[in-house]
């Protein structure tokens, strides 16, 4: 055993060490496990200077809805608007799977919550509204630190805050539009957080809303009154905007949806706190009232009015002259009825809302597809020519809505002479024939001649199955009979025989005045009864559609002459004055929510022309589409959904779900 | 001088008195001459080659096939047994007893200069004595690995107890034909590395790496299977480790060892596809079971025609499978190894050639091979010298070549899989592959057949049917990789410092480069029009780019699409002190110590790819054995890697081991007889892997951004022809998080080595692993936190346990019959213990999959189909997919609702049959030899794994673009209809669309994955007595791997599982030679 201590095992040891010593305390062996240099990509150099701080602002507001296409608004498809063909996928998706009554917990349809299921598939998680709250508040909290960014002036850094604040505003009123009562997420739990910081609970609506108002107010003075620079900062936030979107958020809070609903009455979170106010509160209209007369003051103010089509170089008739002045309102660019403009997101979906068109050289039903359908029920909605409800009209019978009668030379405008059509299409108001594509309709473009007169080769539509327009291809036709030509511009041009249409988008217009005007008028009516304002307000949107104004329209025309002097007669004729004007911009679903008027329109049948009918006679007869059904008050809230109220333990599903 | 002679004859003693006896015995018995015979082995089986002398003569013999040999040689004589790559012997005659002037002689060499005794390889080129090993090693038997599969890692399976091993394809080329195999069974659930780390000469190595290895040029191949055997290499042990080491020189005339086989290949099994007829019929049954006023695709006179063989041009009447495949394909090998040197050189020089053929048929049309074509070459070079008495260098030059043609694959499918995919998903009867050439006398192209795909309705789609023949001959795929590897090792006996001290050093430098590259033409599409007064036909074209032109418009001519293209670099350099002596002849001491380093780099594809990969680290192992009986060793790994943050780049991977070999001890001595040999062997461990994550998500330490993402860019302005302004916006692909860290395994393994009459060898070992820290996504983030990814954390936790048994049992029965047979057993089973998921409730506690084995499927309960639609009004809605556009019918498959919530959807699926990779590997064979024949044959087995049908891939009429699936025998013979309304049929009611009721995983589609089936068979012939033609010996002989599958799985062969319908599991049928010269 001597041995084994003796030096040749010392030695082993020895050398064993200094190998050990050698590398391991060795800084440079250290080293030799740093690979990753300087200067990779990390958050902090995000807001090193200026140039990259924009692209911070720049992602906060990448994630405005993409409300320019109808697979990314869900206020498009998800409800009783527009239908699509249901033969093929190729028109498939997430919203319109909610209107065929597919909305789930499991995987819940349209999902802000998770961002997922938007669109058109299962992806675009990229857009979830919770990462653009995260990402608003990382930039806002950094912008506030006057160390950061040094690059940059005061008073820009301050804009910068304040549209940052804004956005995070705007997501949470989407939010609330969509859930009712969501988190408020005013910090950023720590990206490691565990346990109870990392979970969040939805706060009671009045919270929220309260919350979403205060940060308004706050950035109100923050933002410029208007955008001087428009070459470069259209589309960006202003004052108009914040106070356009702070009028939306109290006519939300003050509907019957959200104000003392019944219904949500003992709806509370795992703590037992109700989530929504049972008690009706009449001051929230008043607030409504206010927001909506701030927004429409400061945005005529800054410029802002009603948009009319006044172009002396055309030789228009007056009926075109009109259409062309509702048509425009959304699909000229930054026209000045505009408040809020999304410059990131300009209407894409031209080409399903325009089909091939008779006298049009281009017959491709890949270019000009003509998809997008409106129900029978929605072209019905209409008013007369008499500016009231053709069940109201007491000149005009429309009992048999499908009878076929001939287009005379009075209708020249606006169906094709001597082509017999239904009579649901005769004796509309102008926003019928701006609005819908039909059967016989005249559907005016610019480059349909060169003489800028509306006379000459005027394109219409020919919708009978193997038509044109008609049923025939094997993806692209319309199941409703009803195009919408309200959408497409009027500038695109689409007549070229070897080169497909090249269509003229245009910013989406989020809020327009005439939003403004009709909240104005709907919020009135409920602090004030039959308010005179109220329809003072209505007769501006009446008029530019070339309608009388209520007063005159009902008294001489209506059924029911006296509806307007109640507040339930006003506010229905406000109510149908509003889904007319807004008809196809995606707010109808939304307002048939907010009025707790959902369940009884949702749960009708969706129908159309026979677009199988080859002849006149086929053709014209009304052909049920699906039967719709809508579950109160389950429907009425999104799903959150399994994924999160399965992993987050102090989330409550919403009811019904 | 005195002085001199007196030192010289002290030291050396006992020489001088052997002298002085062989010289006494010579002049003594110098006239009796003896026949000495018997049998030259190694530790499994007989050793053909083997050259036998009389020591001090020139003359000797050579053993034959199975290690036999016989020579006269004086009494007295001593005989030397030598053999390239093994310890030389001598043994004298004197004490042997001779039986009637026989003696006979049963020799053992072994592959290690440690004469007599097995020697196991255990890390970093070091070398211990079986006997006193505690660790499980498993020495992988050379002879078992030679099948006529050219693929290395195909011989694993049921050979080499411990390891987990199965294969799903057959294709050649690509890796695509490697099984996949790990040790002990799969350990981890996370998304890293989960095989093991292969090492062939100290060269960390590819599993393709390993499959393109030659059995010939292979002097050892060990697996370390405990954490006392890998926990030197630190980090990157914990999946186990293969050592392979390549033969060196032995000093002598140039020996040469020559092998050439010629091998027919064909598939183990086809899946059956029914006739045109029956695809017909039932593809309208297929629309008119769902909706009897549906259109009907086709009509009676089509088939009527098609039945009465009509033109096959305009009732077309395909077998895809006979026009796309083969019966059989040939390949050829070749290797060739040189091997000698001089006393202070030597060198063992190998090259290899082997040809894989795939089994896909090629049209004369084209001059170009759109078959499988691999041809992989490599050359071996290892050289080593004495620089000076104690200095060793050895330099190894190592080049492995692959040159690759084959068919176009898709994205993530080969070429090959894609063919046999294809077969079964086109339409038979549509049209024909192509049309005679004559109809357009001047068109050069290929007139290939297809058709406008039509719509439920009847209506046409804009897609053309997928023409499968043309897809196969459109074009081909080249691929050509080289692996090149220099390796320089020193040796230095340090024995002049204190004996048994040597020194050791290590380098290489790999590099692999590889480029592929598409060339395909577009094909042109044709469809006949007939006309119906005659019965002549038109062809029309359908892709030529006019205005009605469907699919891709054709292209007469190839192009090019680059395939990518990748160089990588390996640096390693390593340096070693190892200590080995016994003291006092009782205490056996050893000790290493190493530190190594690594530096990879490559063209990652992104910048964290790019960036260096690199490993450092110190190990050590020390053992102690005390009398031969007791025996205990310390092992460590201390190592760094580059993925963590500085607080814990380097890890300590500790283990230590005992051992107790009984039947050395004296009291044993009465039970030696029948129990030769038994030793007791405990180990306990921690070995680590750094190799986690997903390989492009290295450093999770440091956040990664995008600070230029389009996705998140926004525009503002007016947009009418004034610039506006446009940026692209941030996102984020991950937080940082410095606490990431190693996966760690805690190894527990207790063995039992018994030998029982010199004749039978078992050794048992029974193992249970702990792994830790597996990294995995926490799933529980709510999406309210905003994060953009969800954070990964070291909290995963899984458990294996399981035995692993070899058996081998040699016996000579007579002097010309002998036998080996031997077995091996492999059991492994996981189970998640640790697994981030959500808090499932007690209603839904059945999704969760902590305590199932890793890879457990899951899935619905399929009770059986619906009897009728009145059943399935009253019985709970099945939701599976909210999507899905077919009704849920009779005859659909009828879930069970396993939380009672009236709905069927993913909440009811639960936990169902075996995980999909094999619980049990096990396998058995024998070798028989007789005179020189000899015979061996191999059975190996698979037991406890599940695999789900995939119902999608198969079912048929369901049309997908262009694709539109055959109908598969099984199917047509066993499905529901309303005439034969079997609940149990295979298949349930027919649909023409997809039906995602269906096609969901559950127990209608699961199988069972066990086999049994026979590996291989060789027989063979040796040649002696070939000295005329210079020849030592010879052998010619036959062999055939997978010749049947026993299995009650049916439709193809089960061990592809859920992958029937690539490219099958090849059976080779092989002719032989090998000669030494």
């Amino acid at each position: 055993m001597n041995k084994l201590r003796s030096m040749p095992f010392k030695k082993t040891l020895l050398v064993g060490a200094l190998a050990l010593t050698v590398c391991v305390t060795n800084t440079s062996c250290k080293k030799f496990l740093d690979v990753v240099p300087d200067n990779t990509s990390e958050i902090k150099h995000a807001f090193k200077i200026r140039n990259e701080a924009e692209k911070y602002l720049y992602t906060c507001y990448s994630f405005l809805p993409k409300d320019g296409d109808g697979w990314f608004n869900v206020g498009m498809f998800a409800g009783d608007e527009m239908w699509l063909p249901q033969n093929d996928l190729a028109h498939w998706h997430n919203a319109f799977r909610i209107a065929q009554g597919q909305q789930n917990k499991s995987d819940p349809l349209f999902d802000e919550w998770t961002g997922l299921r938007k669109g058109n598939g299962n992806f675009n998680a990229h857009l979830k509204i919770f990462m653009a709250i995260r990402h608003c508040n990382i930039f806002i909290e950094n912008m506030q630190d006057l160390t950061k960014v040094p690059d940059i002036t005061l008073t820009e850094r301050e804009r910068w805050i304040g549209e940052g604040m804004f956005l995070k505003a705007f997501y949470h009123y989407y939010l609330l539009r969509m859930y009712g009562p969501v988190p408020i997420i005013d910090k950023n739990a720590a990206e490691d957080a565990t346990g109870d910081e990392l979970y969040y609970k939805r706060m009671p609506v009045d919270d929220v809303v309260n919350y979403v108002s205060d940060l308004l107010d706050q950035c109100l003075e923050k933002v410029p009154t208007t955008i001087s620079q428009e070459n470069t900062e259209l589309g960006r936030i202003d004052r108009n905007i914040v106070l356009a979107v702070k009028a939306k958020l109290w006519l939300l809070a003050a509907s019957p949806l959200f104000n003392g609903n019944p219904d949500y009455a003992g709806f509370k979170d795992k703590e037992g706190v109700a989530l929504f106010n049972p008690t009706f509160d009449p001051t929230k209209w008043e607030k409504a009232r206010d927001a909506a007369k701030a927004a429409i003051v400061a945005a005529e103010a800054n410029g802002h009015f009603l948009y009319r089509f006044n172009d002396v170089g055309f030789k228009f008739s007056d009926t075109t002259k009109k259409q062309l002045s509702i048509r425009n309102a959304i699909t000229a660019r930054w026209n000045p009825e505009v408040i809020w403009g999304l410059s990131n997101s300009y209407f894409i979906n031209e080409a399903l809302c325009m089909p091939a068109m008779a006298r049009g050289r281009n017959t491709d039903r890949f270019q000009l597809m003509g998809v997008w359908g409106a129900p029978v029920k929605i072209a019905k909605m209409f008013y007369t020519k008499n500016g009231v409800p053709i069940e109201e009209d007491k000149t005009l019978n429309f009992n048999n809505y499908t009878e076929v009668k001939t287009a005379g030379v009075s209708d020249r405008f606006n169906i094709e002479q001597g082509y017999q059509t239904a009579r649901l299409n005769f004796d509309r108001e102008h926003r019928f024939y701006a609005d819908l594509g039909f059967d016989g309709g005249i559907w005016y473009m610019k480059d349909a001649n060169d003489q800028k007169n509306d006379v000459d080769n005027r394109f219409y539509v020919q919708a009978k199955n193997a038509e044109r327009s008609g049923f025939g291809h094997f993806t692209n036709w319309n199941h409703t009979g009803y195009f919408i030509k309200k959408l497409v511009n009027w500038e695109s041009t689409t007549n070229g025989q070897n080169q497909g249409p090249s269509w003229k988008g245009y910013p989406w217009p989020e809020i327009r005045l005439a939003d403004l005007y009709l909240m104005y008028a709907e919020a009135l009516n409920e602090v004030e009864p039959g308010s005179a304002t109220a329809i003072e307000y209505l007769d501006k949107i009446r008029d530019r559609a070339g309608l009388k104004g209520v007063v005159e329209s009902w008294s001489n025309y209506s059924s029911n002459a006296g509806k307007y002097t109640t507040q339930a007669g006003l506010r229905q004729i406000i109510q149908q004055e509003r889904l007319i004007e807004l008809a196809f911009e995606g707010q109808r679903f939304w307002d048939l929510r907010r009025w707790k008027l959902a369940a009884e329109e949702l749960n009708k049948d969706i129908t159309g022309f026979n677009i199988l009918g080859k002849t006149t006679e086929n053709y014209n007869v009304e052909r049920f589409i699906f039967s719709q059904t809508f579950i109160a008050p389950r429907d009425y809230l999104w799903p959150i959904g399994n994924h999160d109220t399965r992993r987050n333990p102090k989330l409550v599903e919403n009811l019904g779900w | 001088m005195r002085k001199e002679i007196f030192n010289f004859l002290k030291r050396n003693r006992i020489g001088i008195i052997l002298l002085l006896v062989l010289l006494l015995s010579k002049s003594g018995f110098a006239q009796e001459q003896v026949t000495v015979q018997g049998v030259v082995r190694d530790t499994v089986s007989g050793l053909p080659g083997v050259v036998v002398k009389v020591v001090g003569e020139k003359n000797g013999v050579t053993s034959d096939a199975v290690g036999r040999f016989k020579l006269v040689a004086d009494r007295t004589a001593t005989l030397s047994f030598s053999f390239v790559g093994l310890k030389a012997r001598q043994i004298s005659l004197r004490d042997k007893k001779v039986e009637k002037g026989v003696i006979e002689l049963n020799v053992l060499l072994s592959s290690d200069n440690t004469a007599l005794e097995e020697v196991a390889i255990t890390g970093f080129g070091n070398k211990q004595k079986k006997a006193s090993l505690v660790s499980s090693i498993t020495t992988v038997n050379l002879k078992e690995m030679k099948t006529p599969s050219s693929n290395l890692t195909n011989a694993l399976a049921g050979k080499v107890a411990g390891i987990i091993s199965f294969q799903t394809s057959g294709e050649p080329g690509l890796g695509t034909d490697n099984s996949s195999f790990f040790i002990r069974g799969l350990a981890s659930f996370g998304t890293g590395k989960r095989d093991p780390l292969i090492l062939i000469d100290g060269v960390e190595s590819s599993a393709t790496d390993m499959a393109r290895l030659q059995t010939d040029d292979i002097a050892d191949f060990s697996v370390l299977k405990d954490a006392a055997a890998a926990s030197i290499y630190g980090a990157r042990g914990a999946n186990g480790v293969v050592l392979i080491n390549s033969k060196l020189g032995k000093s002598g005339k140039p020996t040469y060892n020559f092998r050439v086989e010629n091998k027919a290949s064909s598939n183990t099994q086809n899946f059956q596809l029914a006739d045109n007829i029956t695809y017909m019929n039932l593809a309208n049954q297929a629309v008119i079971t769902r909706n009897a006023e549906g259109f009907e695709p086709y009509s009676q006179f089509k088939i009527t025609n098609t039945a009465d063989g009509a033109d096959p041009n305009l009732f077309p009447n395909n077998n895809w499978t006979d026009r796309l495949i083969k019966d059989y394909t040939v390949n050829q090998s070749y290797n060739l190894n040189i091997n000698g040197g001089s006393t202070r050189a030597r060198y063992f020089l190998a090259g290899t050639f082997n040809r894989d053929n795939g089994i896909l048929k090629v049209d004369p049309i084209n001059n170009f091979n759109n078959n499988v074509r691999l041809n992989n070459y490599s050359i071996r070079s290892n050289v080593d010298f004495d620089l000076t008495k104690s200095t060793v260098i050895i330099v190894r030059m190592y080049g492995q070549f692959d040159d690759y043609n084959g068919p176009i694959g898709t994205n993530n499918r080969s070429g090959g899989a894609t063919t046999f995919d294809n077969a079964l998903r086109s339409n038979p009867v549509m049209f024909p592959a192509t049309y005679p050439q004559s109809k357009l006398q001047y068109i050069e192209h290929p007139l290939f057949g297809s058709s406008k795909t039509k719509n439920l309705d009847g209506s046409f789609s804009p897609f053309l049917y997928v023409n499968p023949y043309a897809e196969m001959v459109k074009g081909y795929q080249v691929y050509k990789t080289s692996n090149l590897a220099p390796q320089l090792e020193i040796k230095q006996d340090l024995g002049m410092l204190t004996p048994g001290l040597n020194a050791r050093a290590m380098g290489y430098l790999r590099r692999i480069s590889h480029f592929s590259a598409n060339r395909e033409y577009s094909p042109f599409y044709y469809q006949a029009l007939i006309d119906p007064t005659d019965q002549s036909y038109q062809l029309t074209a359908l892709n030529d780019g006019g205005l009605n032109s469907a699919g891709t418009p054709g292209r007469e001519y190839l192009n090019y699409v680059p395939g990518g293209g990748a160089i990588d670099s390996r640096l390693w350099l390593e340096g070693s002190l190892t200590y080995d002596r016994t003291f006092k002849e009782k205490h056996a001491l050893g000790g290493m110590m190493v530190t190594y380093m690594s530096n990879y780099e490559g063209n990652g594809g992104d910048f964290i790819g790019s960036l260096p990969g690199r490993n450092t680290g110190v190990s050590g192992r020390f053992t102690y054995g005390y009398d031969n009986r007791y025996m205990a060793e310390f092992n460590f790994g201390y190592n760094g890697s580059e993925r963590f943050d500085q607080s814990h780049r380097f890890g300590f991977f500790p283990s230590a081991g005992i051992g107790y070999r009984i039947s050395n001890e004296k009291f044993f001595e009465p039970l030696k007889p029948v129990i030769s040999n038994l030793k007791l062997r405990a180990t306990y461990g921690i070995v680590g892997n750094d190799a986690i994550g997903p390989a492009g998500d290295r450093f999770f330490y440091l956040s990664d951004v995008n600070l230029n993402n389009p996705a998140y860019g926004a525009v503002f302005g007016r947009n009418d022809g004034a610039p506006t302004s446009s940026k692209s916006g941030i996102s984020i692909f991950r937080y940082e998080n410095a606490n990431i860290t190693w996966e760690k395994s805690k190894q527990l393994n207790l063995g039992i080595d018994l030998g029982i009459a010199n004749s039978v060898d078992i050794v048992l070992d029974v193992f249970k692993q702990k792994r830790s820290q597996i990294l995995q996504r926490i799933q529980s983030i709510d999406n309210a936190s905003g994060l953009a990814v969800s954070p990964y954390a070291n909290s995963g936790e899984a458990e294996v346990k399981g035995i692993d048994l070899s058996v081998a049992y040699h016996k000579n029965f007579t002097k010309n019959f002998w036998t080996n047979t031997r077995g091996t057993f492999t059991f492994s089973s996981s189970k998640q213990v640790k697994v981030d998921e959500i808090a499932y409730g007690s209603s839904l506690s059945h999704l969760s999959r902590v305590g199932y084995p890793i890879n457990q499927g899951f899935g619905y309960i399929a009770e059986r189909l619906f009897i009728d639609d009145a059943e399935v009004a009253n019985s709970p809605i099945q939701q599976v997919d909210p999507g899905n556009r077919v009704p849920v019918r009779a005859g659909d498959i009828k879930y069970r609702d396993i939380n009672n919530d009236g709905r069927i959807n993913s909440d009811d699926k639960v936990a169902i049959g075996y995980p999909n990779q094999p619980q049990i590997i096990y396998g058995f064979g024998s070798t028989l030899g007789y005179k020189k024949f000899d015979f061996n044959f191999y059975f190996q087995g698979s037991a406890r794994s599940s695999f789900f049908i995939d119902p999608g891939a198969i079912q048929p009429f369901v049309q997908s673009a262009g694709y539109q699936s055959g109908l598969l025998q099984t199917i047509a013979d066993d499905h529901w209809s309303e005439t034969n309304r079997n609940v149990y049929a295979f298949w349930p009611r027919l649909s023409a669309e997809y039906n995602a009721n269906n096609n969901q995983p559950s127990t209608w589609w699961l199988r069972n994955g066990s086999f049994l089936r026979l590996k291989q068979v060789d027989m063979g012939y040796s040649f002696t007595n070939l000295k005329k033609i210079a020849v030592k010996n010879a052998r010619l002989y036959f062999s055939a791997t997978n010749l049947f599958v026993m299995s009650k799985f049916k439709i193809w062969d089960v061990e592809m599982g859920g992958n029937g319908l690539g490219y099958p599991i090849q059976s080779i049928y092989s002719l032989g030679l090998q000669v030494n010269l």
